[in-house]
């Protein structure tokens, strides 16, 4: 509240001034979309405590209208046989890794986007139907896609998903950080119904502070690291963990933004001087026979 | 300029049936930068240290005293489960054997024991992020035990479905007698270790609880709630060192020589009085509680077997003969005890002094009675 109230004062201030000199009397528009919000929100994920109850993926279905089973078969722990990916079905998935001790708890894992800060699905995205909001979430605008699927071989944590099944205007499915729930002031929905409170939601930077924080509190409930602060530029979604992120399952990742291979698609043929209008028009047709040949073996079934 | 950081002395306050922090608290014997961290604490800016605050000043309350069954209904935001009737009391109990209050509440300024609320706040949409919030840090606290055991993580362990919530006995039954069930303790324990020349040691654990009126969280204290409830045994991976192996016996008993008298390579029996002392309890001490004799606490040693350490000098006038069994004849009633027993427990009596010819059991100074 007190940086809130502080940012806010320093924002009237400057109105203010601005206003007096007369130098501009449009209010101070906030960060535009391609320029990283200092206030982005994130969500830190404290593993340690998650207990796999998997009400976030019931929560997170609901908010989406997905089909779902009813709560009460979310407490079946025998998914956990299998790790599982979030798909176009299930926006966020719990894993669970065994316990190393006899006398530890196993670790569970939710999966979801991770809203990176310098998001490779965004880059590779030739019509722009990502885009990476203000609030930090990353969201998919199903006007724009053209089903291209160069987010999914782009995503380093392999998370849009597409709608295999759907024959007609198949979507791209994937965590939109609840962007239509954020907009009106409430909560993700997994923040929201998680009874442990794994999911801290706040401002990034101070998620940041509070999982340091956290690690140099208790450094022997700790693994010394704070998954997403560095990798691949920075993510939104952070995790804390008790053993190396390596043993679970998450991608070892470099600290520069991962987008290379898909940026080098662009630029790339740009490099080459072969208009937009051309690649578009190739990969329209690329599209164009791949659906034909998709809906006849529909027919066919 | 450097404040002096005084200490006061302690005023007897009572310090339970206050709800938060007691307002004389700057009077107690507790350094002011135990909890505050600037030099003056004020009402406006009382600086707190933040969280964690588990190693501030702490009290505990007696189980008792604490409240029975806490209906938890603070929390608003879900409407599918009914408010969890927590058994507090029975929690209260159990922490007796693993760390008293603290076990949960781990921030207690002087006064009361607070509750969780008191901190942690019911809304999840919230500004300060650095603790969790209520219906987190409920969950954070009892799942970590709960889990530990059973590996459950059911919802209905706890809760019960809105709207088809039952009665639980316990609940509306009032009074204030123990609410744990029953439990159960072993007779006796043996345990094998390395040691060469006497590789048993056999422990009898009823004899400790009935014989010498010891309670349970004398000898077990800071255990972990998995020790009794796990349902699989979790056997602690660490190595013990011979130190801690014996920590729960040399509290009373010197662990350090003598090892044989718990060490041996076959059961030992029992307590015997009669055997290990010498002075045989059966005959009219048997229904004492060690403490009639043994007056200071933990410390059972120098009485030298002597009937006047308890009973003062008896003389024939003070003492009925009748009880042990002989009414004495008139010859023999009005003579010192010492002219006939010898030994300070007035044992077997001497009749050579007088008697040439006579001696005990043989020849009776009196009649038998029953
Ligand atoms: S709801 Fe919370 S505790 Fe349950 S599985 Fe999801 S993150 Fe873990
Ligand atoms: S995790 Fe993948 S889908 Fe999510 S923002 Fe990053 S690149 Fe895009
Ligand atoms: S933020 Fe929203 S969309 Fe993303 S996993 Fe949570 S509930 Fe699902």
């Amino acid at each position: 509240m007190a940086n809130q109230s502080r940012r806010d004062f320093l924002k009237t201030s400057a109105l203010l001034g601005a206003g007096i000199t007369g130098l501009t009397s449009k209010p101070v528009k906030a960060a535009p979309k391609n320029i990283l919000d200092e206030n982005r929100m994130g969500v830190l994920v404290d593993t340690t405590v998650c207990i796999g109850c998997r009400k976030c993926e019931w929560a997170c279905k609901t908010a989406h209208n997905l089909p779902t089973q009813p709560l009460e078969s979310y407490d079946d722990r025998s998914v956990f046989i299998n790790m599982r990916r979030p798909d176009d079905k299930s926006l966020t998935v719990v894993n669970e890794y065994p316990a190393q001790e006899s006398n530890s708890f196993p670790v569970n894992v939710k999966v979801q986007c991770m809203h990176c800060d310098k998001p490779a699905c965004v880059s590779a995205c030739i019509v722009g139907a990502f885009s990476k909001e203000e609030n930090g979430s990353v969201i998919w605008d199903g006007d724009k896609c053209i089903g291209c699927r160069y987010c999914m071989v782009a995503c380093p944590f392999q998370v849009p998903a597409f709608e295999f099944e759907k024959a007609l205007q198949p979507e791209i499915r994937k965590c939109d950080f609840c962007f239509e729930r954020t907009k009106i002031g409430k909560l993700p929905a997994c923040v929201e119904i998680c009874p442990m409170e794994v999911l801290t939601y706040g401002r990034r930077e101070d998620l940041v502070e509070l999982a340091h924080h956290k690690i140099s509190l208790y450094p022997e409930k700790y693994y010394n690291h704070v998954f997403g602060e560095y990798e691949v530029g920075g993510t939104s979604w952070l995790y804390l963990a008790s053993r190396d992120f390596s043993e679970l399952q998450f991608p070892k990742l470099g600290n520069s933004p991962a987008p290379g291979v898909s940026e080098a698609i662009q630029h790339g043929i740009f490099a080459y001087f072969i208009p937009p209008i051309a690649l578009y028009a190739l990969l329209g047709g690329v599209m164009w026979l791949n659906k034909n040949r998709k809906s006849g073996e529909e027919e066919q079934l | 300029m450097k404040i002096k950081i005084l200490y006061w002395f302690l005023i007897p306050l009572s310090i339970f049936g206050q709800t938060k922090i007691d307002k004389n608290h700057s009077s107690q014997n507790i350094k002011c930068s135990t909890c505050h961290s600037c030099e003056i604490p004020t009402k406006e800016n009382p600086c707190i240290k933040p969280c964690p605050r588990e190693s501030m000043i702490r009290i505990d309350q007696k189980a008792e005293d604490a409240p029975r069954i806490l209906t938890i209904d603070r929390i608003k935001e879900t409407d599918i489960y009914a408010p969890v009737k927590f058994s507090h009391l029975a929690h209260a109990e159990m922490s007796d054997l693993a760390g008293g209050c603290r076990t949960c509440h781990h921030y207690n300024p002087p006064g009361n024991v607070i509750g969780c609320s008191e901190c942690h706040a019911t809304q999840r949409q919230r500004t300060d992020i650095n603790k969790p919030d209520l219906k987190g840090a409920y969950h954070q606290q009892c799942m970590n035990c709960h889990r530990a055991w059973s590996g459950n993580t059911d919802c209905i362990s706890c809760h019960e479905i809105k709207g088809k919530e039952k009665v639980i006995a316990s609940v509306t039954s009032d009074g204030k007698k123990r609410i744990h069930p029953e439990i159960k303790t072993p007779d006796k324990i043996k345990f094998d270790t390395n040691i060469k020349h006497g590789k048993q040691v056999t422990f009898y654990h009823a004899e400790h609880n009935e014989l010498f009126g010891l309670e349970c969280s004398d000898c077990h204290s800071n255990e972990s709630c998995v020790k009794c409830h796990a349902v699989e045994k979790v056997k602690s991976p660490k190595k013990l060192s011979s130190k801690e192996k014996h920590k729960k016996c040399s509290s009373c008993h010197n662990t350090e020589s003598n090892c044989s008298s718990c060490h041996s390579n076959f059961e030992k029996g029992g307590f015997n009085h009669a055997v290990v002392t010498g002075f045989d309890l059966t005959k009219y001490h048997g229904k004492l509680n060690c403490s009639r004799c043994h007056t200071t606490k933990s410390q059972f040693k120098g009485l030298k077997n002597e009937c006047k350490n308890c009973h003062g000098e008896w003389t024939w006038e003070n003492f009925n003969h009748k009880i042990t069994g002989l009414v004495l004849d008139d010859t023999h009633g009005e003579f010192e005890c010492e002219n006939c027993h010898k030994e300070a427990t007035y044992t077997k009596p001497e009749c050579s002094d007088c008697h040439e010819d006579k001696s005990y059991p043989k020849d009776l100074p009196g009649k038998k009675v029953k």
